[in-house]
């Protein structure tokens, strides 16, 4: 159809388009050459000067990247196995099917900033009333001031908070199956077990490849959790790539920099999330 | 070893699927379970598959309580009136599945897969994919997936209702072909239908089931000669069986203005509330006859279906030809009535041509 005025009807979705998403981005880059900051505003250029400060001279960031890998597979592994097994639960007749399907969403419904501060009310080291608990078997971690524990209360916060929402994917592709291979199964043998892995398991696969994206996507900015439970500390024990990027940017106003670190960031996040979706979908579809 | 149910029933609303069903299977038969749709066929296969508990009532085979074995140690086969299979799977891993339960040498079940899916002819289709199958080749599937186990008790609920015609004769001469070839001489091969062509085709032990309840066990050809019931005559004739309330004096019998010479087996009845029986296939067009209205006429495959009526009395007549008929068209027809049977009021066997409680 060749229609005179088509660009005419075409122009606000585009311009909202642009607006939104291409030039953002197109201006990140800019920014990301420039050497604006809270001294020198302006976009003047640079070069690659903030790229090759990235790649040479700043461990700090692949740290806080290697720690947002590790915490975002952590965690999203974690909600996946439990929101598996919780939904697999609901999921079958049992009493009270409908109360314990809208309690597992409790947490999803709550605000996550609040919810992580009273966390960190939950773990304080001398008031919180985990540690009183524990204080009966005389033991009291550091939750949130020693390196490495830290980084486990950040991973059992997000999973409490985000393992509902894969809890709701999971449910609904169980409720979606059809009942016959399962009915087929057992008159073939298959144990309940065995019924599990390798009819659910299997029929589960394109859902479970899909609600892991999502959650990875999600997780990779994992940012509030941080901030409010332990800002990035002890020291940047915790600190993942978005709160560094924040950091640089919004707190030391050195948004060139920044911008080129968010950029690099996307980069790799997108080639990384394609590879992780190829490799899913060939072990758990074996296509 | 012996399957044998005592006093089944299976209640889950206000109506019996099952009421009161006993039966005693032994090995090396074939059971056909005829009865029409919602009779309770399928309840009662699966309370033998196990996917059903019944609300009382025992199961034993081979001298142990069936109820207690969980379904997948019942080392039962069911075939489904929908073709279910595992889409996930292909051709033959859907057929390796139940092998794969048990610890067999992967050699083996390859071996048997094979001999299966030449059994159901479908070998070279082994690394289709279930979606990619027609519906009688899905259920080739499934057949060869209930074969390839070995097991005691193989079910095959209606496997062949959801066919096209053509597929359904093929697949019913294969079935034969399977059943005859002795599957195994420890099987027990039950298998539901409401076709009554199907039942005397297989030629098994047949046990007629209605609202739940069992009317009549016997050979096919004793159900089909002498039926017990009204009920067994209807379930067991398709088109179902024509009844005529009749009444009959003199030695003959008279219903709409028509007499007809009552033969000798229905000569001595002459109660009140006496029903005729006659297959529509003892029913003939004859120039002489006694004149119908016709109501509708179908035609079916090689033959034609004539619905008729006369007074009160509707009946069906088969005719082994296309012919054409228009509504409100009268015909003419002649009773083969040396073949018709009789009924009480209460709709039990009065009196058959073949020689059920004659008199």
């Amino acid at each position: 159809m060749n229609f005179k005025h088509k660009y005419f009807f075409l122009f606000p979705g585009l311009f909202v388009l642009i607006g939104i998403l291409i030039f953002p981005i197109i201006f990140v880059v800019r920014l990301s050459l420039s050497g604006w900051n809270s001294y020198n505003p302006g976009l003047d250029y640079i070069g690659l000067e903030n790229y090759i400060r990235l790649f040479t001279d700043d461990p700090r960031f692949w740290e806080s990247f290697f720690r947002l890998s590790f915490l975002s597979v952590t965690t999203v592994i974690l909600q996946y196995v439990i929101g598996f097994a919780l939904a697999h639960m609901v999921w079958k007749d049992i009493k009270f099917k409908r109360f314990f399907r809208v309690l597992f969403l409790v947490p999803m419904m709550t605000t996550p900033v609040i919810m992580t501060v009273i966390w960190r009310t939950f773990f304080h080291e001398s008031l919180g009333p985990v540690n009183d608990l524990l204080s009966v078997f005389g033991v009291a971690p550091k939750w949130l001031t020693d390196p490495v524990i830290a980084k486990f209360t950040v991973i059992i916060v997000e999973v409490w908070q985000w393992t509902p929402f894969m809890f709701l994917l999971l449910l609904a592709g169980l409720l979606s199956l059809p009942k016959e291979p399962f009915l087929a199964a057992a008159i073939d043998g298959a144990s309940p077990v065995r019924k599990f892995i390798y009819v659910t398991f299997p029929l589960m696969a394109p859902i479970s490849i899909g609600a892991i994206i999502i959650r990875l996507i999600e997780a990779s900015k994992i940012m509030d959790t941080v901030y409010v439970l332990t800002s990035g500390g002890p020291g940047t024990s915790t600190e993942t790539s978005s709160f560094y990027i924040f950091i640089k940017g919004l707190r030391e106003f050195q948004m060139g920099y920044a911008a080129s670190m968010s950029f690099t960031y996307l980069i790799i996040m997108i080639i990384s999330l394609t590879i992780i979706a190829k490799v899913l979908t060939k072990v758990l579809l074996k296509e | 070893m012996d399957l044998v149910a005592n006093n089944l029933s299976y209640k889950p609303d206000d109506q019996y699927h099952l009421n009161e069903v006993s039966f005693n299977f032994k090995e090396g038969n074939l059971y056909t379970i005829l009865g029409r749709t919602l009779s309770g066929k399928t309840t009662l296969l699966k309370t033998i598959a196990g996917l059903l508990t019944p609300d009382s009532g025992e199961i034993e085979f081979d001298g142990k309580n069936f109820l207690k074995i969980p379904v997948w140690e019942r080392n039962v086969a069911m075939v489904y009136q929908q073709f279910i299979n595992y889409p996930h799977l292909n051709v033959f891993e859907n057929i390796a599945f139940p092998l794969k339960q048990r610890k067999i040498d992967k050699s083996i079940i390859k071996e048997k897969v094979m001999d299966a899916l030449k059994s159901v002819g479908l070998l070279g289709y082994e690394n289709r994919k279930i979606q990619e199958l027609s519906g009688g080749q899905q259920q080739r599937v499934s057949l060869a997936r209930s074969l390839v186990k070995n097991a005691k008790i193989l079910l095959l609920d209606e496997p062949l209702v959801n066919l096209d015609y053509k597929l359904r004769e093929q697949l019913r001469e294969e079935f034969k072909n399977l059943f005859s070839k002795g599957l195994a001489d420890e099987t027990i091969l039950i298998y539901s239908t409401t076709d009554p062509r199907e039942t005397m085709e297989l030629n098994g032990e047949v046990i007629v089931l209605d609202e739940g309840k069992v009317l009549q066990v016997g050979p096919a050809k004793e159900i089909f000669e002498n039926p017990n019931s009204l009920k067994v005559a209807e379930i067991s004739n398709d088109p179902p069986m024509n009844i005529i309330e009749a009444k009959i004096s003199d030695n003959q019998i008279r219903f709409e203005g028509i007499d007809v010479e009552a033969p000798q087996h229905l000569s001595k009845l002459t109660e009140d509330g006496l029903k005729i029986g006659l297959r529509s296939s003892d029913i003939e067009l004859n120039e002489n006859g006694h004149e119908f209205e016709v109501e509708l006429a179908e035609i079916s495959g090689s033959e034609t279906l004539l619905h008729l009526k006369r007074g009160d009395t509707k009946i069906i007549v088969s005719i082994e030809e296309v012919l054409n008929f228009k509504i409100h068209d009268k015909v003419k027809i002649n009773f083969k009535i040396d073949r018709a049977y009789a009924f009480h009021a209460d709709g039990k066997l009065a009196s058959s041509p073949f020689g059920g409680l004659n008199g």
